[in-house]
């Protein structure tokens, strides 16, 4: 086994969404989980797992009732280290020794061999393998699979969810040129298979089942394979620069061979993977011309589409290339400068020593650079004149002005005088005098000198009212209680 | 751009697009290396001519074998100044870095933590505090004295920058570049570090400053014979009539006796950098006499 990928391993994912205290739960004893498997996929929906715009009309509704049914089987993964190892002693035995099942003392004592090399812990190993197995067999990572039940002892292999965890972690896919080539000369011949097929359709229906379904899995597969070892390249770029700083670290002067090597390799290899993918991917776009063309002609929207994500990923691929090329190629050439004006220059590693005493002021004088400088352009300001401004002076009339005599106007003797003038007049009813009374007033007065004219009528008037006094409206604002007023020659003959 | 031209005369070159930002560059001290692709090509293709041409100015243009061009001013025609003990402390940091095996993972680029944890490892932190707070009379506060060694490195990088030290990235980052090599020259040579240092002094591409040591007055540092700029004169930090009737006889300060324990207000644990001193104060404010 390869102890160096399964060191500090701790995988552990959920497939719930809350990993919250469900992720301190044992796996639930409920019926074994079903490794995920995506509802049977439309013919006209583009796969889940392409990068490339999916339809947007129909994914999510494609990948809520995934998640849907997903959620309901509440599946769950909880692996430790020594699970892993376990699983992966497994995997590598079964493959080294074609062994395609195991007895459950071989279990056992594999486990053992695991726990020896992971843990160094021998102890309670036989009760530790029973419960790392039942809990392998309960998120069906290990399945039994001789059927005999409590006949005999059973025999167990790894599931397909299993093989997939371990051989993630232990296979290191990688981009080479020979793997591309590979790939990508399979790439071709499908898409020529494809053409030729499509060549001979006269219908946009024959023309998508000829199209749609090998691009979609021979040639996304394919395409899936080449993207994957892009991924792996980059994770063993990544590994080449801790190298290289490690070699540097561990050996300075004498690791400037080993650094060049290295640097030298992997520019050889994304050099090559650039030529290759750059003539490849000019003959694989070409061939998605053509069935372009022909979907176009017969107005087969499903090949459309189909082709379109098929030249999309083929562009990711080419720009990765050569996206990767340029940031190596700078960190290339920045190591190789290091190497050359700094690690050879100073093999002993001793400028760094007196740097270090120099900042410390263990020795040597204290100095300063000198670097030229150019002042910044003086601006003068525009001066603008101070406005001229009056003197202070202080007020030399008198302040106080001597109080006017007025008359004083009483507004109840206004309104009795205007009242009596009224009655004088003939007015029939309190409302008659009224409204003429306060017609003469602002709007805002009439309410209240209503009021007084009322008190005024009432004094210099004789007034009658029936029973149930009536009300009326003197104007928009207000009304009154009425009272009727008898005429003056009236009343004067009723006294006669 | 690249530029693989011969120039024959000095008009050529003069006449390149090139030479007005090259030549404002050089002149505001800016470092230019191979990064600086175009430039670096333009000024390696011209290099005859215009040393000829700086020699008039009385400046020398240097290039360095670490693969680095720039302008040193030894007569009075360019300005000069000399890097202030805070830069010089960050520069010395930042080479540190540039020599360290781990940053060449990183393609040479590092961070301002980095940078500290350099610092801090190389100096001790109560070392790295007391540079950065060379100035105070009282003892800062622990947070304040650190928010503010965080604070002069920042500013130190950004200036560092200007120079062609440094590249400020994105994020925080800080590609560190060849003419960092300058700060470990004096202490290049194979054991004869007083040796190389008196030749670089004697040059006028560094200078001494023994003796100043702790001296952090952050003012500016012509060279002897540059004309000197009123604007970067130190100004007069306000001080309540303190000093009214200086001007009459007063008796010569002890050297030898204690700082007065005077109270001095409850601001007097703000540095006096932090004070405003006029709007061209922040732009030379960092550098100091020298003796």
């Amino acid at each position: 086994m390869d102890s160096k990928h399964l060191k500090s391993i701790s995988y552990f994912f959920f497939f719930r969404g809350d990993c919250g205290p469900r992720a301190a739960e044992v796996t639930r004893p409920g019926p074994p989980l079903e490794p995920f498997d995506p509802p049977p996929a439309d013919p006209s929906q583009p796969p889940a797992t392409e990068a490339a715009a999916p339809t947007p009309t129909a994914a999510p509704s494609n990948e809520a009732t995934a998640l849907l049914a997903l959620s309901a089987r509440a599946p769950k993964l909880e692996l430790s280290t020594l699970d892993l190892c376990f699983l992966a002693t497994l995997y590598l035995r079964g493959q080294g020794a074609g062994h395609s099942a195991f007895s459950e003392e071989q279990l056992f004592e594999l486990f053992e061999q695991a726990a020896q090399i992971v843990e160094r812990d021998p102890s309670a190993v036989r009760k530790r393998a029973t419960h790392a197995i039942a809990r392998l067999r309960a998120q069906r990572l290990l399945a039994r699979v001789d059927g005999a039940g409590v006949m005999r002892a059973g025999e167990y292999a790894l599931s397909r969810l299993g093989a997939s965890i371990v051989s993630f972690f232990l296979e290191d896919e990688v981009l080479t040129t020979e793997t591309l080539t590979l790939l990508a000369r399979t790439l071709e011949s499908s898409l020529r298979d494809v053409l030729a097929r499509a060549r001979t359709t006269t219908d946009a229906a024959t023309l998508d089942e000829a199209v749609v379904g090998p691009l979609k899995v021979t040639v996304h597969e394919l395409m899936e394979g080449i993207e994957r070892r892009q991924r792996g390249l980059d994770l063993q770029q990544e590994q080449f620069q801790k190298e290289i700083s490690a070699l540097l670290s561990a050996d300075w002067f004498g690791a400037v061979e080993s650094c060049q090597t290295l640097l030298e390799s992997t520019a050889g290899t994304l050099r090559d993977l650039n030529h290759v993918l750059l003539s490849e991917s000019h003959r694989l776009q070409a061939q998605l011309e053509d069935l372009q063309e022909l979907a176009l002609r017969h107005g087969a929207e499903a090949s459309e589409e189909a082709i379109r994500r098929a030249a999309d990923q083929i562009d990711r691929i080419a720009a990765w290339s050569s996206g990767r090329q340029k940031s190596w190629s700078d960190y290339y050439q920045y190591v190789h400068r290091f190497l050359r004006d700094v690690v050879r220059l100073d093999p002993s590693r001793a400028l760094t020593a007196r740097l270090r005493d120099q900042i410390s002021g263990k020795g040597g004088k204290r100095f300063t650079l000198a670097v030229a400088t150019t002042p910044a352009p003086l601006l003068l300001r525009e001066v603008a004149p101070a406005p001229d401004r009056p003197p202070v002076k202080r007020p030399r009339a008198e302040r106080d002005t001597a109080p006017d005599e007025t008359v004083p106007v009483d507004p109840y003797a206004v309104i009795e005088d205007s009242v009596r003038q009224k009655l004088d007049a003939g007015a029939a009813s309190l409302r008659d005098v009224t409204a003429q009374v306060t017609a003469e007033l602002p709007e805002d007065e009439r309410f209240r000198a209503a009021g007084r004219v009322a008190q005024v009528v009432a004094r210099l008037a004789r007034t009658h009212s029936d029973r149930e006094r009536p009300w009326l409206p003197v104007d928009e604002a207000f009304a009154i209680e009425e009272w009727t007023l008898p005429r003056k020659d009236s009343a004067k003959a009723g006294r006669g | 751009m690249e530029t693989s031209q011969t120039f024959e005369d000095l008009a050529q070159v003069v006449e390149h697009e090139l030479f007005v930002d090259v030549d404002l560059a050089l002149r505001r001290g800016r470092h230019i290396d191979r990064d600086d692709v175009a430039w670096y090509g333009f000024l390696t293709d011209a290099q005859a001519q215009l040393e000829r041409f700086y020699r008039r100015y009385g400046a020398e243009l240097v290039q360095r074998t670490d693969g680095f061009f720039f302008l040193l001013p030894s007569g009075d025609k360019l300005g000069r100044r000399h890097l202030s003990p805070s830069e010089m402390l960050v520069g010395q940091g930042l080479t540190l870095l540039y020599l360290d095996p781990a940053t060449v993972e990183q393609g040479g680029v590092t961070t301002r933590e980095a940078l500290l944890s350099q610092l801090s490892a190389s100096m001790g932190t109560e070392q790295l505090m007391a540079a950065f707070n060379a100035a105070k009379k009282k003892r800062l506060d622990e947070r304040v004295a650190q928010e503010m060694v965080r604070s002069r490195v920042s500013e130190a990088i950004r200036r560092l920058a200007g120079l062609g030290f440094v590249e400020l990235l994105p994020d925080d980052r800080i590609r560190l570049r060849a003419s960092l090599m300058r700060f470990a020259e004096p202490v290049r040579g194979s054991g004869a570090d007083i040796e190389a240092l008196n030749k670089l002094v004697a040059s006028g591409e560094v200078a001494l400053t023994e003796g100043d040591e702790g001296d952090d007055s952050e003012a500016e540092a012509s060279s002897p014979g540059a004309s000197v700029d009123p604007r970067h004169a130190p100004i007069p930090q306000w001080n309540e009539g303190a000093e009214w009737g200086s001007s009459f006889d007063a008796p010569p300060p002890d050297p030898d006796a204690p700082p007065e324990d005077e109270y001095r207000g409850p601001d007097a644990d703000v540095p006096p950098e932090d004070e405003y001193r006029g709007p061209d104060a922040d732009a030379e404010s960092d550098e100091e006499p020298l003796s």
